[in-house]
C-alpha cells in the first residue's frame, strides 16, 4: 500500500443514511481512493465537489481534480477530468470493492482542497422523495417503510454473514486436510530421500570399491 | 500526510420529520499509513446524543511479518477534551454520550511503519425527548417510539459492519495461513532435497581420483 503519492483508502459501507456526505482534505499532487463494497445489482449513487475556497468567486483551476469510478475489475464506469464538482449514478453489475479517486493537480505553494463526497448505496439510494407524501399519517407510514427496508436489508447481510463463515470453515478445514497430508508427505520426503542417498553412496563405494 | 474527513451536518428532506432524521451512518476504512494521524470530523448536533461505532484493522501484509501491534484511537470533543480513547488494538466497539454538541474529531494513530487498513462506522443517533416534544406539536409520541425502534435497528446493523469487518480481518489471516503452509512445505522439500543432493556430491568428490591420494 505504498506509493509515492499518499494514497488513502477509504472504504464506505453507506447504511441508510439521509445525510452520508463527508469532507476530505487532498494536498495538491496527492491523491485519495474511497472505495465501497457494493453488492451486484445494488443501485448506488455518488456526488462530489470541491469546497469553494473563496466566496462569491469561481473556484480556481488550482482546485480542480481528476476523479475517476471504477469497478473491481478495472472497468470505468465515471471519470471528470479537471473539473470541481459532479455526480454518478449506476447499478453494480459485479460484486465487489469500487473504488472512487481523486487526484489534486500539482500547484506551488502546495494548498489542500477540501472536498465534499456523498456515496449511497443501497436501502440510502433509494430515492425516498419521490415514495413521501404530505400529511403526519402518510409521514410515519413513510418512516415504517424505511424501517422494514433496513430490516430486509439486515435480513441480507445475516445471509452474507452466514455464507462468509461457511466458507471460512470450508477453508480452515481444508487447510487441516493439507497441513496433515504435507506434514506426511514430510515424513516421506525425508525418509526417501536419507534412503536414496544411502543406496547411492553405497552403490558408489562399491563401484569403487572401497567396500 | 494528515487527511481530514469534514461533515457537514444534514440536510433535512421534510420540515415535518426533521427532529426525527438526524441518522448520521457511515463507514469508512482509511489506510493509515507511516507514522500517521488520520482524523474523521463528525458534527453533533444535540448534546446527549449517543455516539456508537466500531472499528477493525484489515491486515493485508501478514504474510511476511508477524501480526501489527495495533493502533490508537481517540475521540476529542470540540472542546479539545479526549472523551474516549483506546490503545494498541487491532478493533473494538465504543459507545458514548455526546458531553456537547459540536464537530468531534475522531482520530487513527498508527505508530509503527507497516500501513494499515482500518474500516470503522461511526454512528450519531438522536431521540427526540419531552423538551423537543413541547417543542414542535407535530411531534407524536409514537415519533419518539419510531426514533427508538430506528436507533435500535442502527445498533444491529452497526452490529453487522462490525462482524462483516472482523469477518475479512479473519479471511484474510487464513488465506495467509494457507499460502504459508504450502509454500513453506514445498520450500521444505525442496531445501532437503537439495541438501541432500549437495552431501552426495560433496561425499564423491572426496573419493574422486584427481583429488583422491591426498585426501582420503
Amino acid at each position: 500500500m505504498s506509493e509515492s503519492n499518499l494514497i488513502l483508502v477509504l472504504t464506505l459501507v453507506f447504511m441508510f443514511g439521509f445525510v452520508n456526505s463527508m469532507r476530505f482534505e487532498i494536498q495538491s499532487g496527492h491523491t485519495k481512493c474511497i472505495s465501497e463494497d457494493i453488492k451486484a445489482n445494488a443501485m448506488t449513487v455518488g456526488k462530489y465537489s470541491v469546497v469553494n475556497p473563496t466566496e462569491g468567486y469561481p473556484v480556481p483551476d488550482s482546485h480542480k481534480l481528476t476523479v475517476r469510478v471504477s469497478s473491481p475489475y478495472g472497468n470505468n464506469y465515471h471519470t471528470g477530468d479537471h473539473v470541481d464538482s459532479g455526480n454518478f449514478a449506476f447499478t453494480a453489475s459485479e460484486a465487489g470493492d469500487y473504488t472512487a479517486c481523486f487526484w489534486a493537480p500539482e500547484h506551488k505553494p502546495p494548498t489542500t482542497m477540501t472536498v465534499e463526497f456523498e456515496w449511497k448505496t443501497g436501502v440510502a439510494a433509494k430515492d425516498w422523495s419521490k415514495v413521501a407524501k404530505k400529511g403526519q399519517i402518510e409521514v410515519m407510514e413513510f418512516e415504517l417503510k424505511k424501517l422494514y427496508d433496513t430490516v430486509q436489508s439486515i435480513h441480507d447481510e445475516m445471509f452474507y454473514l452466514r455464507e462468509r463463515e461457511e466458507e471460512m470453515q470450508e477453508l480452515n478445514r481444508t487447510t487441516n486436510a493439507k497441513m496433515t497430508t504435507f506434514s506426511f508427505l514430510s515424513i516421506m520426503v525425508c525418509l526417501s530421500v536419507a534412503g536414496l542417498q544411502l543406496w547411492h553412496l553405497k552403490s558408489f563405494f562399491e563401484r569403487k570399491k572401497l567396500l | 500526510m494528515e487527511g481530514t474527513l469534514r461533515r457537514r451536518s444534514g440536510k433535512m428532506w421534510m420540515v415535518l420529520i426533521c427532529l426525527m432524521l438526524n441518522c448520521f451512518a457511515r463507514i469508512e476504512s482509511l489506510s493509515v499509513s507511516v507514522n500517521d494521524v488520520e482524523c474523521v470530523y463528525e458534527y453533533v448536533l444535540y448534546e446527549g446524543d449517543s455516539i456508537s461505532g466500531n472499528f477493525v484493522v484489515v491486515d493485508h501484509e501478514i504474510f511476511w511479518t508477524s501480526d501489527h501491534p495495533g493502533i490508537d484511537f481517540t475521540v476529542t470533543s470540540p472542546g479539545g477534551n479526549i472523551v474516549h480513547s483506546l490503545k494498541g488494538t487491532s478493533g473494538d466497539k465504543f459507545e458514548f454520550k455526546a458531553p456537547g454538541s459540536g464537530m468531534y474529531k475522531f482520530c487513527f494513530h498508527n505508530s509503527y511503519s507497516t500501513p494499515e487498513t482500518v474500516s470503522f462506522y461511526i454512528h450519531v443517533g438522536h431521540i427526540p425527548n419531552e423538551h423537543d416534544l413541547a417543542k414542535d406539536e407535530h411531534l407524536d409520541p409514537i415519533n419518539v417510539k419510531i426514533a427508538e425502534l430506528r436507533e435500535a435497528l442502527e445498533s444491529v446493523t452497526a452490529e453487522q459492519k462490525y462482524l462483516r469487518a472482523r469477518d475479512a480481518r479473519h479471511r484474510n489471516t487464513n488465506e495467509s495461513t494457507r499460502k504459508r503452509v504450502i509454500f513453506y512445505t514445498v520450500g521444505e522439500y525442496l531445501v532437503l532435497a537439495a541438501v541432500s543432493t549437495l552431501q552426495v556430491i560433496y561425499i564423491r568428490q572426496l573419493f574422486s581420483k584427481s583429488v583422491a591420494y591426498n585426501r582420503v
